[in-house]
């Protein structure tokens, strides 16, 4: 499946991979209305800084993945063909069990109005992810095996 | 006499967790499911959501309609086993059917405690843990109601909450002296309990209820330990929940204040696995076994019990105490130890500006206990570093911080979470896929 590694030496933390991530989550997928005009989705990746260093981390889709186990709803599943760690958010109740259990901190109260969770899902619709793609430096590796 | 190689009593998420792990190493061994009410597994957690509306029908299930089928699960809906014989390997329903089975796993989960309180056997009430208790609360509150909630637990919580929602007057008796005292610190309970006072519910603490007094349908009255009586028109009884052990315990099975399990989930009989809340099992924070009753610990030893029975050699992690909670829009999450219980421990508190509240409970440099109110977001980087023993000496500065995250680790430890962990998979599945590929020639 496909995978996303951080390289800290190369991230300047400019944060554009959470710009565009927040887009392609976002009703119309356009940078101007996602931020200006429409209620805005959480971003599934984040920038940790400190000091000179940061990286930008995003769901592992973890073998053992601690937020399908302890999800309350079943909303928490991994997908049969792709291995792919999906959240349904028509089935979540954004009881917050997965954000308790979460090791990376991957997974964020949506802000889209309902109470529910979001998280990376790898952008299905895009060849390569959308934090990928806009990083500058390459600070974003996507590898596929 | 039907013989399966598995037999799973228990239709909840210990249950269909060990369904779900005994597939995915044996996707054909015949497979039994016993479920003592008559429904698919549900949530048992969102029967509050269902009352206020948050959840429908079916939103309730915690597995599609086609589930059993899928799984090659011979669901037996309805159908309460009465009796297991660890010797002859056999169990009998109470319509009198009897079933042999290879590997059997006790799934019984718990049972509401009933305190011992003057005329509350002839009184009616509901305990709130089931569907049929939320249909029940629904009918009732289709007109507000008084009502009155035993217990401050997080059942009697969520009950409150619901009745709320449902318009009714809310008073809630609490014997210690604050909410959610096992879930929550001393804090976080108070910031709780004013939420819920400021949306008009009424919370009595350091109080009980010495008697309670019928007066025809769920009406009553009650009188509390200060002389204090209560009417009220719907009473929920929430005092806490015990291990449901008659099966194993009739089976003989070692059974100490829940069913004794090894660290393959298995019980004092060959064969015979138990998971859930019926059982005393690992907790890694506490270092011995005890009853973790949660959604998410029952689910995980479901998942080591199912592994071990199909075979694998898998010893549980060991469970902790976790909760997350959320009340008239403050969520609060905590895990391990959050009351810490001598001096012994070093606890870390930071308030924010907008009233959210961070606390970190460390032992020998061993993070052994969290809580986050207001602000919960990547809350789980600490719960994994309680999970892990991590030693947590070099970082203590930055762990109730806003941004703290794995930046603040010492680089290799980042990179062996980050970077190789995902490079070591990718070559697990590269092999998995070059076996395959030299099998198919």
């Amino acid at each position: 499946m496909k995978r996303i590694i951080p390289r800290e030496e190369y991230c300047i933390g400019c944060r554009l991979c959470e710009i565009h991530c927040i887009v392609q989550h976002s009703k119309s997928r356009n940078i101007i209305k996602a931020f200006k005009k429409e209620r805005r989705p959480a971003k599934r990746v984040e920038v940790e800084e400190h000091g000179h260093v940061s990286f930008a981390l995003q769901c592992r889709h973890c073998e053992e993945a601690p937020c399908i186990t302890a999800c309350l709803s079943g909303a928490m599943q991994r997908d049969g063909v792709s291995g792919v760690v999906v959240h349904d958010s028509q089935r979540c109740v954004g009881c917050w069990t997965c954000i308790l259990v979460c090791p990376y901190g991957a997974v964020r109260r949506d802000g889209e109005g309902k109470k529910v969770v979001g998280k990376c899902d790898l952008c299905p619709d895009l060849e390569v992810p959308a934090c990928v793609a806009n990083c500058p430096n390459e600070a974003l590796v996507l590898v596929e095996e | 006499m039907r013989k399966y190689d598995y037999v799973v009593v228990g239709n909840s998420a210990a249950a269909i967790n060990a369904c779900d792990a005994i597939r995915s190493l044996d996707p054909d061994g015949s497979l039994a499911l016993f479920g003592e009410e008559k429904r698919r597994c549900y949530s048992r957690p969102l029967i509050s959501y269902l009352v206020m509306g948050t959840v429908d029908e079916k939103g309730m299930y915690y597995r599609p309609p086609d589930y059993y089928r899928r799984r090659k699960i011979d669901f037996h809906a309805g159908s309460k086993v009465e009796a297991v014989d660890p010797e002859r390997r056999c169990l009998e329903t109470s319509d009198g059917e009897r079933y042999k089975w290879r590997r059997l796993l006790l799934a019984t989960g718990f049972r509401p405690f009933m305190p011992p309180v003057e005329g509350l056997e002839e009184a009616m009430y509901l305990t709130f843990v089931s569907w049929d208790d939320a249909r029940t609360m629904l009918r009732l509150t289709s007109r507000p109601l008084r009502s009155l909630v035993m217990g401050a637990g997080l059942i009697g919580m969520k009950a409150a909450e619901a009745l709320h929602s449902r318009g009714c007057e809310v008073v809630v008796v609490e014997r210690m002296d604050r909410v959610l005292p096992l879930a929550l610190d001393e804090t976080a309970s108070e910031m709780v309990a004013a939420r819920c006072r400021e949306s008009g519910i009424e919370i009595l603490t350091g109080r009980s209820v010495s008697r309670v007094a019928a007066r025809g349908g769920y009406r009553g009255t009650a009188v509390l330990d200060d002389g204090a009586e209560l009417d009220f028109d719907l009473l929920v009884v929430a005092v806490g929940v015990r291990p449901r052990t008659e099966l194993a315990e009739v089976a003989g099975l070692r059974c100490e204040g829940g069913i004794v399990v090894d660290e393959h989930q298995r019980t004092s009989e060959p064969d015979v696995y138990a998971a859930g809340d019926a059982v005393v099992a690992y907790d890694l924070v506490r270092g011995e076994p005890t009853v973790n009753a949660l959604w998410p610990v029952a689910a995980l030893q479901g998942k080591y019990a199912g592994l071990n029975m199909a075979g694998k050699e898998a010893p549980y992690p060991g469970g902790n105490s976790m909760n997350a909670v959320e009340f008239f829009g403050l969520p609060v999450l905590s895990a391990g130890v959050v009351n810490p219980p001598d001096a012994s421990y070093e606890v870390l508190i930071r308030r924010g500006e907008d009233g959210d509240y961070r606390k970190a409970v460390i032992r020998g440099d061993v993070l052994v206990g969290m809580l986050v109110a207001g602000k919960i977001e990547r809350a789980g980087i600490l719960t994994s570093l309680i999970q892990e023993r991590a030693n947590v000496r070099r970082i203590k500065g930055f762990l109730l911080e806003e941004g703290f995250g794995h930046i603040h680790f010492p680089r290799s430890m980042r990179e062996e979470r980050i970077v190789e962990a995902v490079a070591g998979l990718a070559k697990q599945e590269r092999e998995a896929r070059q076996e395959r590929e030299r099998r198919r020639r």
